[in-house]
């Protein structure tokens, strides 16, 4: 059932060490670049830029799911909403800022994660998508009847600075920033750990990773766990950064939306590709805020046109190069 | 003593017409979940779009009928959107179809996708305002052993029964039916033997698309209709399905039946206000105890 999504890391070319060098200088440029920007544009684009990277956490929640553990959830907005809920509930009910709230988001994130795991351990794929997609639709409810908690369909305000003195919006850009600089630095590790490679080989070649000791059930489950455990992240920082927290934010098509944008950023797991992901979920309703209906078509299609491109182009490409070589 | 026959005589008064009603309502789930199973059956493909699209064809009556595209009849109306439904299925198997034979996972997702242009569309069409939709179903009703029987109840009964029985037909009798269940039990060995993979599939996604209208514009009287009841009475659909196992056509008739009556109990005697949470618990809860479905022995695992 899991086949390969996409492949798991494409072995370098030897002609191409020039783009491998560009590829290693490119992350620290845009870092740089993502850094001195509050400078040079208005206040509501760092606004915007802030939820652009607090999505881009969540479009790299869904991507591990897909890239560790072959399969795809439908809820993520599920795990998003803890780490949102438990950011603003922190806040209102014990005066901590995101310092807190944010260790918080993360261990809650990995728990529920972990637990909405390992009913469904042992099912593959398709299992696993039908009882997301009931988290997602369950969370409004659970939200809107927990509202002494959670303000009901209201929300609460997250407002509280992590440092005083520096301006609110400075503040929110730069902690985003510096959660999805951290979650792509983590992630990149984990590509290359023993515990990343194992969770690989758990996927890819099960009977493999049994025999070496990994066993089929742990990696799924923690890939689950890893996975949630971001996308709390996101949710904690979404939160923080456009200040509110309200159910309206964590619908089925909010996390359907999350799969679009991970889609779109072809699973990608490194800063530039989560950005794209982000920016196509933060940026494409900004542009049609007059038009709303035609988001979800936008999104509809941008995500049928890239699975296809990734079907399609391949053969093409093999076909093209097969036919040069014949010409010549 | 008096009191305990009262009280169990009140408990039995509730009962049975939340019995009788939940049986009703879960006959639609159970054509949402057909719709869904004999997708998976055949290209293990999960459809996400089959409540969007289903909904869709439930406002494309509505608009055909109440003249704010066209002013035809009621059934012409049902008809035009049953084509339009099959439409539907035809381009987005045609779009999936060359992905079903590399990765289940990825053609799951492209009916995401049209999942999301068919509620966009729908918005599009027709706002996102509640719209009454009403059906011509006889309106009389009968109180039979204190049990209150309306005409909706019985048109909704008799078009069940009779379309599961004609699906029931086709696929026990007929050579597409036989087809089907070659391709849904070993799909290479069918190819071998020559069956055409896609043209079976086609077949499942257009008799889906027809299962999911009729539900869909069955269910609607006892809501309303609304760019999001359809969808969310999918979710009902696919807890069915997980019920009955989700390869299983008479698994996900008994399993819509018995969501039906599950959620009527629940509603009534705990809160209504938490159906999908009670589905999600019903879904995790089926996973564990019956991953094969209901109607299956209690075996192995599927991975």
């Amino acid at each position: 059932m899991s086949e390969s999504v996409v492949q798991s890391g494409r072995p370098a070319r030897s002609g191409s060490d020039w783009r491998l060098q560009a590829g290693q200088w490119a992350t620290p440029v845009l870092i740089a670049v993502l850094v001195c920007l509050p400078f040079a544009v208005t206040g509501s684009w760092t606004y915007t830029l802030g939820v652009c990277f607090a999505n881009s956490i969540g479009v790299l929640a869904v991507s591990v799911l897909v890239r560790y553990g072959g399969e795809v959830s439908i809820g993520h907005s599920f795990f998003a909403a803890v780490g949102a809920y438990s950011v603003a509930i922190l806040e209102h009910r014990l005066g901590v800022s995101l310092l807190v709230g944010l260790p918080v988001a993360l261990a809650l994130g990995v728990v529920s994660g972990i637990c909405f795991a390992w009913p469904s351990r042992r099912l593959s794929g398709i299992y696993l998508a039908v009882s997301t997609m009931a988290l997602a639709l369950a969370l409004p409810e659970i939200i809107n009847n927990a509202d002494e908690w959670t303000g009901g369909f209201e929300g609460l305000y997250v407002s509280r600075p992590v440092v005083s003195g520096v301006g609110m919006s400075l503040q929110r850009y730069y902690a985003a920033l510096v959660v999805l600089v951290a979650v792509t630095y983590a992630l990149a590790r984990l590509r290359h750990s023993r515990q990343g490679l194992k969770l690989l080989l758990a996927r890819s070649h099960p009977a493999a990773a049994d025999a070496f000791g990994t066993r089929r059930v742990w990696a799924r489950v923690s890939v689950m766990g890893i996975s949630a455990g971001i996308a709390a992240l996101s949710g904690a920082t979404l939160a923080f950064a456009s200040s509110t927290v309200s159910p309206s934010g964590f619908t089925l098509w909010s996390a359907i939306f999350l799969l679009v944008g991970s889609v779109v950023s072809f699973y990608g797991l490194t800063l530039p590709r989560a950005l794209i992901g982000g920016a196509f979920l933060t940026l494409v309703p900004q542009l049609l805020s007059a038009s709303g209906a035609w988001i979800p078509v936008l999104y509809g299609l941008a995500l049928l046109a890239v699975i296809l491109c990734g079907h399609y182009l391949p053969k093409i490409g093999g076909m093209m190069h097969r036919r040069a070589r014949g010409v010549s | 003593m008096t009191v305990i026959v009262e009280t169990v005589g009140s408990v039995l008064r509730d009962l049975f017409p939340l019995i009788w009603s939940g049986v009703i309502t879960g006959c639609l789930y159970a054509l949402g979940a057909l719709g869904l199973v004999m997708i998976f059956k055949s290209s293990r493909v999960v459809n996400f779009s089959h409540g969007n699209v289903a909904g869709f064809a439930a406002f494309l009556v509505y608009g055909f009928s109440s003249g704010l595209l066209l002013e035809l009849s009621w059934g012409a109306a049902v008809l035009l959107a049953v084509i339009a439904a099959i439409a539907i299925a035809f381009v987005s198997y045609a779009l999936i179809a060359p992905l079903v034979f590399e990765s289940d996972l990825t053609a799951t997702i492209a009916t995401l996708g049209v999942g999301l242009v068919v509620q966009g569309a729908t918005l599009l069409m027709f706002g996102a305002d509640i719209v009454s939709l009403d059906l011509p179903v006889p309106r009389f009703s009968a109180s039979i052993l204190g049990l209150l029987i309306t005409g909706y109840d019985l048109t909704v009964l008799f078009v069940a029964v009779v379309t599961i029985g004609i699906l029931f037909f086709v696929i026990d009798y007929t050579k597409l039916g036989v087809a089907f269940r070659a391709i849904s039990d070993n799909a290479f060995a069918a190819e071998v033997c020559g069956l055409n993979l896609r043209s079976v599939h086609l077949f499942a996604w257009c008799v889906a698309a027809i299962l999911g209208v009729v539900g869909a514009l069955l269910i609607v009287p006892t809501t309303f209709l609304s760019s999001t009841t359809v969808a969310t009475f999918m979710l009902q659909a696919f807890a069915a399905a997980v019920l009955g196992g989700f390869a299983s056509l008479p698994g996900s008739l008994v399993g819509g039946i018995l969501i039906g009556i599950f959620m009527n109990l629940f509603t009534f005697y705990v809160s209504p206000e938490f159906s999908s949470t009670f589905l999600l618990g019903v879904i995790l809860l089926a996973l564990n105890i019956f991953p094969n479905g209901a109607l299956a022995k209690v075996g192995g695992s599927r991975v």
